[in-house]
Order: C-alpha cells, then structure tokens, then sequence
C-alpha cells in the first residue's frame, strides 16, 4: 500500500466508527462518508444518530464527508434542504453529491464547502468532465467516477484532470435506482417505509440472485458480482488515482472484512484476495476496469443493408410476384425512368442484382416513364430479389 | 378566438413512420441518426433519410428535433463533429442531449438549440437552473415529476418545459439503469437496453429466520397516458408534450398522434374538454398496442398501481393490417401488408383528419389481379378503393 492513497469508506453507527478507531494504522488516510436516511441511499440513521456520529468522529481526527446521493424531485428536495440547513455544515470536510440539482444548491448556498461530485452514471467523456470541473471552479475537490470507465481511460483521465479522482474498490456494484416502490407490493406484509431486501431470478436472464432492496427512497438492484479491484492498488496509484472506496455496508460486510482492508492498506497484508473472495456472499469481478466493449453488440442489432445508403438512391422493393414483376416504391425525388437504363439492387443479404428496365407500368397497368417520390410502379422479375431489396442508379450506366 | 396548447411531439422511428406522424397531426417529431441515441435496434434515419425527413416536416410546418442522448464515450465523441455539421446543414430545429460532454461540443461548435433529454433526469428547480448555465433551452422532466411541480420548475427558470404525455416508461430513473450493461454487456445509456426490467422474476425475501419466494414482473411499468391530464398540462403552461415509441408501430405513432392533436386542436377552438370527446378519445388510444395505461407521476407520485405485474406484454384491441402506398380514386387502394387479413373482413381506414371510416374487403387481389384467400405480411395487395382513404392512412383491423 501507497500512502498517498486514501481509503473512503461508510460509516453506520458509533461501533463501526470505534472499530476503525482502534484498528487502523494512523499513516493509513483514512476518509468516513457519513449519512442520514433522508440523504442517502442506503443510510438508515436519524438526523439526531448523524451529528451524534460526525461530533464523534471529528474527536478521532477523522476527515468525514456528508453524502447526499438521492435524487429528488421538486417537492421532496425541498423537504431535503430543509434538513440540509439544520445541520452543522462546517464540520464536514466535504459533500458528496450527484443530482445536479444537489450540486447548484450547495454551489450556491455553500460555497465554501467542498464538493466530491458523484458521476457514477455516465460522464464517460474527458469534454464533459472537464466542463463539470471547470462550472464548479475551486469548490471541486474530488470527482467520483464511473466503474464502466477501463483502466486505460482512468489512467488518462487521472492524467488530463487537475482534479483527484475517486473509484469504487470492492462493493456492491449498483445497477438499478427507481424512486417506486417495488418490493412491499409483492411481499404485502411491510411497514411504512422499512427496508426490504431480497434477491431476484428470472428465467430470462443467465444470471441469478440479483440483490434487491427497497426502502425510503424507493428501490434498487445490484449485480450478481461485486466489484474486486483491490489487487489493483498500486496499478491505481501509478495512474494517480489516490482516493479508494470500499463499500461494507451490505452482508455484514463491515463485520467480516473491514479488518482485512484496514490490513490492506496499512500494507501489513498484500493479497486479501483470497480471503474475501471465500467469505464474500457474491463472486467478485472486475467489471469494465480491464475494457470496456459495451457497444460492440450494436452493429448486430440491426441489418445495415435493408438501409438506403447515398445520393443514387431510387427505392425499395416492397412486393415479388415470382416469374411476373417486382413492386417498386420510389423513395428518393423525381426520376426520368427513360434516362435510366438500369439500376443496381442490393437484398437483404448483400448481393446485387441488376434490374434492367425493359418495362415500368402503374398498379393500373398504364406505362409509366417517369415517376416522383412515393410513388409505386411494377417493373421486371429479377431471380433472387426479395421485399426490402435497396435499389440504386448504377453508377457504370 | 385561439387558445393556446402545447406542442405535440411524436416519435419517429423511422423516415415512413415521420411521415404518418406528420400526417396525423404532430407539431414535431423527435428521430435518431445511426448513431448517438437510444434506439440501437430502431432503424433510424440515415443521412439521406434525415435530409428527406426534414424537408417533409418542415414543408408541412413541423419542427425536427434529433437525439444525440447517448451517455458519450469519449471514440464516439471524435464521430459527433461531422454529424453535427450535417444537421446544421439540414437546419433541424433542436438536438436532444443528456450528456455534458456532448452538449459541451454542441455549443462549442455549432449554434443548434438544445433541449436536455429525459436521460438526464433533471427533476427539480435546482437542477433545471444548473442544465441553463449549461446553454440548455428546454429541458425534458424525469417522467418522476409531477405536472405541478414541472409548473414551479418553469416558473422559476423561464425554460421551456416538455413532459412525456404517453407511452411506456422506464421504472428506474431514467440515466440510472445499467442491468444491460453488467448482464448482456449491452449499453442500455447507449442504446442497446435489453428490457430486463420487463422480466418476470422469481423474488426470495430476506425475512428474519426465513426465505420466502414469490414470483412477479415487479420492475415492469404500465404505460404512461396522460390524455385526461391535458387540462393541467395546459393550465401549468407546459411547452411540449411527448409521445414515447420510436421504436413503436406506424400504427402507434399515427393513432396517438391523431388522438393528441384532435385533443389539442378541440382546446384550441373551444377552450375545454367534453367528456364525450375525452370517452372517445380514451377508447381510440385503447385500439393501440399497449400495457395497461396509468397517469404515472403526472398528478401524484407513481405508486403500486403503476406496476405492470404481468405476463403479457402488451394488449392488442386492434392490430394495423397495412399502410395505404396508393390510393387510385374509384377503383383500388394499394396497401403494404402489416398483419394478415381476408376477403370478408372488415377493416378500419384512418384518415388525417376526419373520423375512422370501414372498409369492407370485397376483393383481395396481388398487384398482377390474382385472387388472394389471405394478405401475406411484406407483400403489397390490391383492395377497395374508400372515399376519402389518401396516401400513408393506416389500415387496421379489430384483433
């Protein structure tokens, strides 16, 4: 372990908070996020257990942050600012945030407090992350990134940003937030508001037991793997990434490995791998940090040939009479089928047929000689054409 | 006297379905180029496509607006200069944009008008204030947001405003869903979202000594319909109503464009509502395919009965028979074949503007006039001519 490298984790309740206390190796940086649960996703405490835990942990000379990660509409944000103003602000180190609606409201209320902007979701792309940085001057301090970005994109990102970067570690890797209510219909035995958590499968997906909970803020889903990234640190470090989160907060997770991170990165221990990988409920992956081919799927999803392609457009077979006629339906702007002694056809499946026009009639069998958009006319079979064969001019002729 | 309402903006998936949304009444459409949106499987416009489409639109006096939506990458950034030449070229009348970095370059290199797309899931004053600083014009609500707040948004930034009127709707927030992503390894924030959320799943629940099991389509939305709700949409001054469903049927795009309008077009005459009319429009919008519909959080907060907990994916009252390509007065209409029908049947033509007339299929012919028992889908076939039937009318028939 690099001691330029800070480890960013959550806090709960006043035993998690002695736990690091007496535990952890004081070279070791260690950040808290602290919450509340009309904040944050997944904190359960009251305002009251909030300070209580903040005035704590700012006698242990923990830096502590204020994580404010929910998205609100109009009517609750309201509700959230107003708690925002009773608390002590002056006593976070900084506010995590990720609506933008958070960010223009602390840019502008606080604006000497530091802000560790949130984009998770997206904010893939150097232009946009730059801008962020550029909108919120000096009281950007931290950027937390997308686990979707590969390292190669980190390493040049930590390089192009005058900003740190934060990442995820280990931890759940969240995949679904819906402000809904899905859970408590289906169980119908819950409580306003308590949390719910169970784990979904469905036949139609290859992957089993996907974390769920639902709770004030609505519900969430979380991948079938936990993201391991822990045997990357001093990869990490290399790339100038200094500030690591780990997430315990789920599976009793704090209990059963923040010993072996505190470990970790004391650098008393190299390889926890093993350990959490046996004592982790989920199997753990390394998600898009190796690469990221996300969007290599697309090219398949569609076929590029039943598309028209350029100015020698004319139209697309939309009717085969076998041995008799084809229909075709002009797409593109006025034709003089006169001028045109063939065009050139390409199917569906990528060959190309020529068509010569030995005849052009209408639906009413009139000739036709030429013919405007839209309009339908029959011209020759052609052996091997079928309905959504492209036709062009043939730029030989 | 006029009363003023709000723009119809449909979809269009595709340059034919462009063309029925104009046709049947939308103010303007929303479509895609091949890349930088959300719809990877629609067909989209290509460039020639494109300049066609807005020439189509725009001579009929509909705005054009393109999505450029996708959460960027950084390689599909260095592609988005030259496509946003060609659509200053073409002179479109908005992009859609959820992403700073592309909105950065938009502004940066062209002087198009953007409008923040619902991906971005702008939900509060204090955000739309933050996406104005960012040079956004108009901004989409997240579907999370009521009519009455979207009403305090506007109040406080002057922006316009667009709401999504009707069509499906994701159940997370939209922008914050990656189940594609970690499990098809498809982007769904780049157009490749594979509809887990329509899965049913079987759910285990954590109780405190035990696992129970239960199955449901717990993540699954009914679709939004917000026809009743125009009155407050009007009365909140929302700029733009949205339609959902670029990926939806030429049926789709021109039924709810069709009902929207004759909707908007009543309240701009007359300056109300009749419930007769509203009954009527209500059951039009049922002949659509479609989940069953619920108000969303158009008036309050969606709740449990906004779940779609079912198997079926969609409800079929009326299925669309084909596309008219030709209509030759007094003898036949040329129409491209959707779903199969037969001599006998009785279909329903939909015309721009005036209401649905029947039709009766006296004779069913391919275009050499050969008898046919049954149309084929993909196939072009001859039929009676209606009065009044043009070119691009619907054809539909009861399922």
């Amino acid at each position: 372990m690099n001691h330029s490298q800070t480890l960013v984790t959550y806090v709960r309740n006043i035993a998690e908070l002695n736990f690091l206390a007496e535990n952890h190796n004081p070279q070791v940086k260690i950040e808290l996020i602290l919450g509340t649960s009309l904040l944050s996703r997944f904190f359960d405490n009251s305002e009251h257990e909030l300070i209580e835990l903040l005035r704590k942990a700012r006698q242990m000379n923990f830096s502590v942050t204020l994580e404010w990660d929910v998205l609100n509409q109009e009517d609750r944000f309201l509700k959230t600012i107003q708690l925002i103003e009773k608390l002590p602000m002056h006593d976070f180190f900084a506010i995590r945030v990720q609506d933008p609606g958070a960010v223009s409201f602390i840019k502008e209320k606080y604006p000497w407090l530091k802000i560790h902007l949130i984009l998770e979701n997206g904010n893939h792309n150097l232009i946009g992350l730059k801008k962020w940085s550029e909108f919120l001057g000096p009281q950007l301090d931290r950027l937390v990134l997308s686990n979707e970005l590969s390292k190669e994109l980190l390493a040049d990102y930590s390089k192009a940003l005058s900003i740190p970067i934060e990442i995820l570690t280990f931890g759940r890797i969240l995949l679904f937030y819906s402000p809904r209510k899905l859970l408590s219909p289906v169980e119908k035995k819950a409580v306003h508001d308590q949390t719910i958590e169970a784990f979904g499968t469905s036949e139609e997906s290859p992957h089993s037991g996907f974390p769920l909970i639902e709770n004030l803020h609505g519900t969430f889903m979380f991948n079938v793997k936990d993201l391991y990234l822990l045997d990357q640190l001093q990869a990490l470090n290399e790339m100038g990434i200094h500030f690591l989160r780990v997430d315990l907060r789920f599976d009793d997770s704090f209990n059963k490995f923040s010993k072996t991170i505190l470990e970790l990165f004391a650098g008393t221990i190299t390889e926890p791998e093993m350990s959490l990988r046996q004592n982790n409920p989920r199997p753990l992956i390394k998600g898009f940090y190796n690469i990221n081919k996300s969007d290599v799927l697309f090219a398949k999803l569609k076929n590029k040939r039943t598309q028209r392609l350029d100015d020698f457009y004319i139209g697309e077979i939309v009717d085969v009479e076998r041995d008799q006629q084809l229909a075709l339906l002009v797409k593109s702007t006025h034709w003089d089928l006169s001028q045109l002694p063939e065009v050139k056809m390409i199917t569906p499946e990528g060959k190309e047929k020529i068509l010569q026009f030995t005849w052009v009639k209408s639906s009413l069998g009139e000739s036709v000689k030429s013919v405007e958009q839209n309009d339908l006319v029959l011209v020759p079979y052609v052996n091997g054409v079928t309905v959504k064969t492209q036709v062009y001019l043939n730029p030989k002729t | 006297m006029s009363h003023w309402t709000p723009e119809l903006l449909s979809p269009a998936g595709s340059l034919e379905k462009l063309k029925v949304a104009v046709l049947y009444g939308a103010d303007a459409v929303y479509l895609g180029g091949q890349k930088f949106g959300l719809r990877q499987a629609s067909d989209n416009f290509t460039y020639e496509e494109l300049a066609e489409g807005v020439e189509f639109a725009h001579s009929r006096g509909v705005l054009v607006y393109v999505v450029l939506n996708s959460f960027l990458h950084d390689k599909d950034l260095l592609e988005l200069p030259e496509f946003l030449t060609l659509l200053v070229d073409l002179k479109i009348d908005a992009v859609i944009v959820s992403d700073l970095g592309v909105i950065e370059t938009v502004l940066s290199l062209t002087d198009l008008v953007v409008h923040l797309s619902t991906q971005a899931s702008c939900l509060n004053i204090e955000s739309a204030k933050l996406w104005q600083q960012m040079g956004v014009k108009r901004i989409v609500l997240g579907r999370e947001v009521t009519i009455q707040e979207a009403r305090k948004i506007k109040e406080a930034t002057r922006l316009e405003i667009e709401m999504f009127v009707h069509g499906s709707m994701c159940m997370s927030f939209s922008g914050n869903c990656v189940i594609s992503n970690y499990t098809q390894g498809r982007d769904s924030n780049r157009g490749g979202c594979a509809h887990s959320c329509r899965f049913e799943y079987s759910l285990d629940f954590k109780n405190e000594d035990s696992m129970e099991n239960k199955k449901a389509y717990f993540m699954s939305s009914k679709d939004l319909e917000g026809i009743r709700l125009l009155p407050e949409f009007i009365e909140a001054g929302i700029d733009s109503l949205k339609v959902e469903g670029r990926n939806k049927s030429h049926h789709y795009a021109g039924t709810i464009s069709k009902v929207y309008s004759e909707a908007l077009g009543h309240y701009k005459k007359h300056g109300h509502f009749l419930s007769d009319d509203m009954l009527n429009w209500e059951s039009e919008l049922r002949k659509v395919s479609h989940r069953d519909y619920t108000t969303g959080s158009l008036d309050v907060y969606a709740g449990v009965d906004s779940i779609y907990n079912q198997r079926v994916d969609e409800d079929n009252e009326y299925v669309v028979s084909g596309i008219v390509l030709e209509a030759c007065v007094g003898k036949h209409l040329l129409v491209d074949v959707k779903s199969a029908f037969m001599p006998g049947d009785i279909l329903e033509v939909m015309p721009f503007k005036t209401p649905i007339e029947n039709l009766s299929v006296t004779f069913l012919e391919s275009l050499s006039g050969v008898s046919l028992p049954k149309s084929k889908p993909g196939s072009v076939v001859k039929i009676p001519y209606i009065l009044g039937a043009e070119k691009f009318n619907i054809i539909r028939k009861k399922a």
